[in-house]
């Protein structure tokens, strides 16, 4: 095996890549709908209390 | 011949440009105020703060300047990303200055700086910031526009078509949604843009080989192509120069801090970090196996003629078959367009927050206005983009002007940080000296190069050295600049909010 340094780095790279991106892609599409409720204009119920969870 | 076919990969990319623009605009409606539009009302939380992260730091730009990197100094010329990957993980792993930053509840870092040293600093602070930046950013659009015209087979004419398309794009979406939009929009690119990143790459591995790379790193560059200690174009000066860069970045740049800034707390920030740090390795690895693929192709000969940072397009739009095309094209404009949207939001809402702040402060806007004011700077920069763009030709290394132009700022900036958050002694006097030497030293390197008199005298210096000397004189001025004033200062009074 030539330079597994780099070879093994290559590899991590492509395996980081492939299953972070189905994990992000799966938990960040929650994480919007809760930012998106946190966020929501003040005729929505739900913006007064959590408001206060701000910051 | 050219691959790049219309109606298929034409109508993989439109797609992608719909749902993107969809995305963006359909969030706008939550922006209320201020704080909304420049920190997501501080309610991102981890994986969406990932995505986004890696998305905006992986642009066209980087995969240019990594791809030129691998294409020059073989697998060698990924070692900023794993220097930077390091930092990036301590920094998250120990807090280190973005802990006490985070818990300030701060927009940006020259707002922590002014209750520590004075409205002063803070205004010079933001002045540096967004020159450094803005200087930084503003080869973006060019390199992207180039990018695409190449790998696409555009008539080189249609460049500033394309560049001024990209950016009305981004920024209708960033004017109206601020970071909310570049969030959502980030979480869309970044899974775009993986996915054409992980198929190219397995693509040129079939197609190339891993015994062919290393061979071609072996036969042009040596020993030196594998150990960065062993290349006679980096040495200690260029490691030693990227490690303190490195840091620096992770901890002040804007786009990277606002990430922390927008977190729902402290310990989500710092996960942000810990967990996003590998991500730093691939942003050089990955587009650096693509220019030692060119290099394995083209032979050295592609430098010749077009120069060293286009042979890796030139490869891809000869090996790339359609289809795949739409999707590379596609992943590069995800690419292209979160970085540009996250850094026209990030030093607009310096220049909001920091260098109009003494003018807001005499009569304070209302969110209305606020709101108003940011978005008309977004523009602002947009249009200095596609000028700067226009206008300005880069000449030799894309990396090292990009950090030559950063260092403007990130060397005064990330000793002002640390001073501030763990040096009890530090003060006004001392950080006006940093920022003053930290932005002096690039830049009179920068004049001594371009002058044809003391040109020689540039080079032999060098960028790194010249850079680590930014990053010691920066400190040494801190020090010295603080210990006079507790020495000679006749009001001892601290500024207000000091501790």
């Amino acid at each position: 095996m030539s330079h597994p340094f780099w070879l093994l780095l290559s590899i991590a790279c492509l395996v980081w890549y492939s299953t972070i991106t189905i994990y992000v892609a799966v938990k960040g599409a929650s994480d919007i709908v809760a930012m998106l409720k946190t966020l929501s204009p003040p005729e929505d119920a739900d913006r007064a209390p959590t408001l206060a969870g701000r910051g | 011949m050219l691959n790049f076919s219309w109606p298929i990969d034409g109508s993989i990319v439109g797609v992608y440009l719909l749902a993107t623009m969809i995305a963006g605009l359909m969030v706008r409606k939550y922006v209320q105020n201020v704080d909304d539009f420049i920190v997501a009302g501080r309610a991102m939380d981890l994986h969406l703060g990932i995505a986004s992260l890696a998305a905006t730091e992986f642009g066209i730009v980087t995969c240019m300047y990594a791809a030129q990197n691998g294409y020059e100094k073989g697998f060698a010329g990924a070692t900023p990303g794993i220097l930077m990957a390091l930092a990036m993980f301590f920094v998250g792993a120990t807090g280190f200055c973005i802990e006490p930053l985070r818990a300030a509840g701060v927009s940006t870092i020259p707002e922590l700086f002014e209750r520590r040293f004075g409205l002063g600093v803070r205004w010079a602070s933001g002045v540096v910031i967004v020159v450094g930046g803005l200087l930084n950013m503003g080869v973006f659009l060019r390199i992207g526009g180039e990018f695409l015209v190449f790998v696409s087979g555009l008539n080189p004419d249609y460049l500033e078509i394309v560049m001024t398309v990209l950016l009305v794009g981004v920024a209708i979406y960033t004017i109206l949604g601020g970071m909310l939009s570049v969030l959502v929009t980030d979480y869309l690119q970044f899974i775009v843009m993986s996915m054409g990143l992980v198929a190219i790459t397995l693509l040129i591995l079939f197609k190339v080989g891993w015994s062919s790379l290393v061979e071609t790193v072996q036969a042009n560059h040596g020993a030196g192509g594998f150990n960065p200690f062993a290349n006679d174009a980096m040495g200690v000066p260029y490691v030693l120069f990227n490690a303190i860069f490195a840091l620096a970045t992770v901890l002040t740049w804007q786009t990277i801090v606002q990430r922390v800034l927008s977190a729902k707390d402290s310990a989500t920030g710092r996960r942000v970090f810990t967990r996003t740090s590998f991500f730093f390795v691939c942003r050089f690895i990955i587009p650096g196996i693509w220019g030692i693929a060119a290099l394995a192709m083209l032979g050295s000969e592609a430098a010749a003629s077009d120069g060293s940072l286009y042979a890796m397009p030139k490869f891809l739009s000869l090996t790339v078959p359609t289809g795949l095309m739409g999707l590379l094209v596609a992943a590069m404009l995800a690419a292209d367009m979160s970085t540009d949207s996250a850094y026209m939001l990030s030093w607009s809402s310096v220049i909001y927050n920091d260098v109009l702040a003494p003018f807001r402060r005499r009569r304070p806007w209302s969110e209305r206005v606020g709101l108003l004011v940011n978005r008309a700077l977004v523009g602002a920069i947009g249009i200095f983009l596609l000028l700067y763009g226009l206008w300005y030709p880069l000449k030799g290394d894309l990396w090292t002007y990009i950090t030559v132009t950063a260092s403007i700022y990130l060397s005064s900036m990330s000793v002002l940080l640390i001073a501030c958050c763990y040096w009890t002694k530090a003060n006004n006097w001392g950080a006006i000296a940093a920022i003053a030497c930290g932005a002096v030293v690039p830049i009179a390197y920068l004049i001594l190069e371009q002058v044809p008199a003391t040109h020689e005298f540039a080079r032999r210096i060098g960028p790194y050295w010249s850079g680590l000397a930014a990053y010691a004189l920066t400190g040494a001025a801190m020090v010295v600049g603080s210990l006079l004033k507790a020495a000679f200062a006749t009001d001892p009074s601290p500024p207000k909010g000091q501790t």
